[in-house]
């Protein structure tokens, strides 16, 4: 399967900002340890079972390792961000079923291909679709950057991209969409698990998969290469293979067809209780919840300063630097989109550092939120009145001695409902984490859609989880805001 | 210089522009120690600008003020330690609206470390006593009526012992019933020996009060003359001001 032949404008960018910065910084050599990037949504490629990621790319690759001695860590990351992660030297080897692609090998290098793989078209069983030329006109689904999508997109008509295959198929057998391209694997793993679904007998394109390594690392290239072939003679690669597309997940669901309460309860045991899936959502409700907090309290610290630089800027016309340098700062953080800060931030700011992701996440939404709660805070600055500051001035007290102790505890308490506002706001924007892949809530949910290929129940849960955080957080902010208002006005 | 060593306060030659536009014109005057003067003149006369520059909450254009003889130090710092021995009394009180009653009081004298906490507030409750307010010690100023706002506003400059006070139309925000009890505050401070230059359009009042009276139009300053001068002095601006009275 080969996803992202098509490069987003903002992968390429940051690939060769990434490359830029590092280019100088070799320290990936010298590692003891082997760095596998994967999109761990892809079965059977990729996928999770539990706590590890399983599937053909992944039993390759650790094999290579065991072969060679070397430890070998798995991270999984959107798909979107591997090559950016190859070039910036934050991994050294991406295995995620991978095309190989003339656009890709200017950008990486590739190992020898361990895989064909075809893309097919799957469609409703009793779709009158036979072909790629019955497709015209219809609405196809497909995963986003994948050749599934190129191959849509050039031979055909302007598919409808979804973030994954699950979700694709989902739409189909919801009868959204007429028709889904996918890779062929994990084409027939969506048609076991969903009713009424079918294969049609013509493969559209036939490509290769090959893992992607950062360019000019001979040695690491030799050395998975030599493996591979070592692997393709004694058999090991048709074993790993033939274990994954063996039809053992027969088990589940064509359950749709049962009564709704027997359909809930099926779907509930299999999407939460089985496999202790349900952890997925506890673990990644934990990540969202540590990553929002320490991203508020980054955020509050930030904008009290910048607020108050700035407003000291306006009213005395002090800091004319510092106040320059937040009205970048301002300007930049509110002019572009947070996804592509949390992305500039994880591979070009700290791209030669090793750096926990959740630091990454904390850091990047405590800056981006800093810049919203400065302007909040500053509005709330100006809307004390300016006798309180003239008040202390006339009696001795100093700027920032008034500032403290008169003017920011009003101005904090008339922006209070603003910044609840801001940070329920924050709560949910933390849902982008999975692009530099943190496994928050949202990411969560996304792992058992992956694994169970049912797109509602686990959505809905994540949804219920996100509101009853929201609700809870604004009865919180409410009783703060009546305890403060109870003595004053 | 020191013509008179008992001047504490004094301008000379004070100009005020706002954008160009000359809103005091060349304006000297001083109070002496334990003096009330009373300031002034139709509305827009330039009498709270007037007032502001003496506290430096306006940068003077041109001209000195003087503090006991010697021009005020303009630093951060030396501004701060001025603006301790002068208080201000404004006309919306701008009594800080987060804080008790009581650390309205405590709030200057203790951040400026002239006081520690305890000693503070027992200064607060004495003062808060003398204008009969103890028990709103703990209340916030919405929830006070006018009157009790602006004598909790004076105590509060008093707290930090001045050695004069500037009083910009203490009584001109409040209901006509108020206005009384805010007067015999100002009544008693000045029979106390307080130094005071009042802002205000009660001429009765002023009459009453005044040692001194300084009246202001269109920034220039008319006369500075004792009461009695004012209400027979044949000037015309003059003339139809004290006969609004
Ligand atoms: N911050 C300012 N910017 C521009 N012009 C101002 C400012 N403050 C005062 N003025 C102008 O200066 C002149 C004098 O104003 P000031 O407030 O000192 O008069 P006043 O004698 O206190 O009047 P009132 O009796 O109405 O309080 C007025 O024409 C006013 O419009
Ligand atoms: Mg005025």
């Amino acid at each position: 399967m080969s996803r992202f032949v098509q490069h987003r404008w903002l992968v390429l960018l940051l690939a060769s900002f990434a490359f830029l910065f590092s280019s100088c910084d070799d320290k990936t050599e010298q590692r003891e340890k082997l760095i596998m990037v994967t999109s761990a949504t892809f079965p059977p490629y990729e996928f999770y079972q539990g706590e590890h990621i399983v599937g053909i790319d992944a039993d390759m690759v650790r094999e290579i390792a065991r072969r060679n001695n070397i430890d070998l860590i798995i991270e999984d990351m959107a798909f979107d961000s591997i090559i950016a992660a190859i070039q910036t030297g934050k991994a050294d080897v991406a295995a995620s079923g991978i095309t190989v692609t003339e656009d890709r090998k200017k950008q990486i290098d590739f190992t020898t291909s361990y895989v064909k793989a075809d893309q097919v078209i799957i469609v409703r069983e009793d779709s009158t679709i036979d072909g790629a030329d019955a497709m015209k006109g219809k609405r196809i689904g497909v995963q986003h950057g994948t050749t599934g999508d190129t191959y849509v997109t050039t031979n055909i008509c302007e598919p409808e991209r979804f973030q994954d295959g699950a979700l694709a198929v989902a739409s189909l057998a919801t009868g959204k969409i007429d028709a889904v391209v996918l890779d062929s694997a994990p084409a027939k793993k969506h048609v076991e698990r969903n009713v009424g679904l079918k294969i049609l007998p013509v493969s559209l394109a036939s490509e290769e998969y090959a893992m992607a390594i950062r360019k000019n690392r001979p040695e690491l290239l030799k050395m998975i290469n030599d493996t591979l072939t070592a692997m393709q003679a004694d058999g090991t690669m048709d074993a790993i293979t033939a274990k994954y597309q063996s039809k053992e997940a027969k088990e589940a669901d064509k359950a749709k067809s049962k009564g709704f309460g027997e359909w809930l309860s099926h779907s509930f045991e299999v999407n939460f209780l089985k496999d202790d899936r349900w952890k997925y959502l506890m673990n990644g409700f934990w990540v969202t919840i540590e990553i929002s907090f320490c991203a508020v309290l980054m955020g509050l610290i930030i904008g009290f300063l910048v607020a108050v630089i700035r407003s000291t800027h306006d009213q005395t016309g002090r800091h004319k630097i510092l106040n320059f340098l937040c009205h970048i700062y301002l300007t930049v953080v509110r002019g572009t989109p947070v996804v592509v800060q949390l992305l500039i931030i994880y591979f070009v700011i700290f791209a030669a550092v090793d750096i926990s992701k959740v630091l990454v996440a904390i850091v990047a939404f405590g800056i981006n939120s800093g810049a919203y709660v400065a302007e909040i805070i500053r509005s709330g600055i100006m809307a004390v009145d300016r006798g309180q500051m003239e008040a202390g001035r006339s009696l001795g007290l100093s700027y920032g001695a008034t500032m403290r102790s008169v003017i920011l505890p009003q101005a904090f308490k008339n922006v209070l409902p603003a910044l609840g506002n801001e940070f329920i706001v924050l709560l949910k924007e933390t849902s982008v984490c999975g692009y530099i892949a943190l496994q928050d809530l949202t990411k969560g949910g996304d792992i058992i859609r992956s694994q169970t290929y049912d797109a509602f129940l686990p959505l809905i849960a994540v949804a219920l989880i996100y509101l009853i955080v929201v609700v809870c957080l604004s009865q919180l902010l409410k009783k703060l805001e009546t305890r403060l208002k109870k003595n004053e006005r | 210089m020191n013509a008179d060593t008992n001047t504490i306060l004094e301008i000379q030659n004070l100009v005020k522009d706002f954008a160009g536009h000359r809103v005091i014109d060349d304006v000297s005057f001083g109070v002496k120690k334990g003096e009330v003067v009373f300031l002034l003149g139709p509305s827009g006369a330039g009498k709270s600008t007037v007032m502001r520059c003496m506290n430096f909450l306006e940068t003077p254009t041109a001209g000195k003020v003087l503090f006991h003889g010697q021009p005020v130090d303009c630093s951060e710092h030396g501004l701060n330690l001025y603006r301790r021995r002068v208080g201000m009394v404004f006309q919306h009180f701008n009594l800080f609206a987060n804080l008790t009653i009581l650390d309205n009081i405590t709030l200057a004298p203790t951040s400026c470390g002239i006081m520690k906490r305890d000693e503070a507030e027992q200064l607060a409750m004495q003062l808060l006593r003398r204008i009969g307010l103890e028990d709103k010690a703990k209340a916030y100023p919405s929830q006070l009526s006018g009157g009790q706002k602006q004598r909790v506003a004076i105590v509060r400059a008093l707290a930090m012992n001045p050695e004069v006070l500037l009083f910009d139309e203490p009584t001109s925000a409040l209901d006509p019933e108020m206005v009384g009890e805010v007067e015999n505050l100002i009544r008693e401070l000045a029979q106390d020996g307080m130094t005071m230059l009042v802002v205000s359009h009660d001429i009765d009042f002023a009459l009453e009060l005044a040692n001194r009276i300084i009246f202001l139009a269109d920034g220039k300053l008319v006369a500075d003359a004792p009461p009695a001068a004012m209400t027979t002095n044949e000037n015309p601006r003059i003339r139809d001001f004290f006969s609004l009275r």
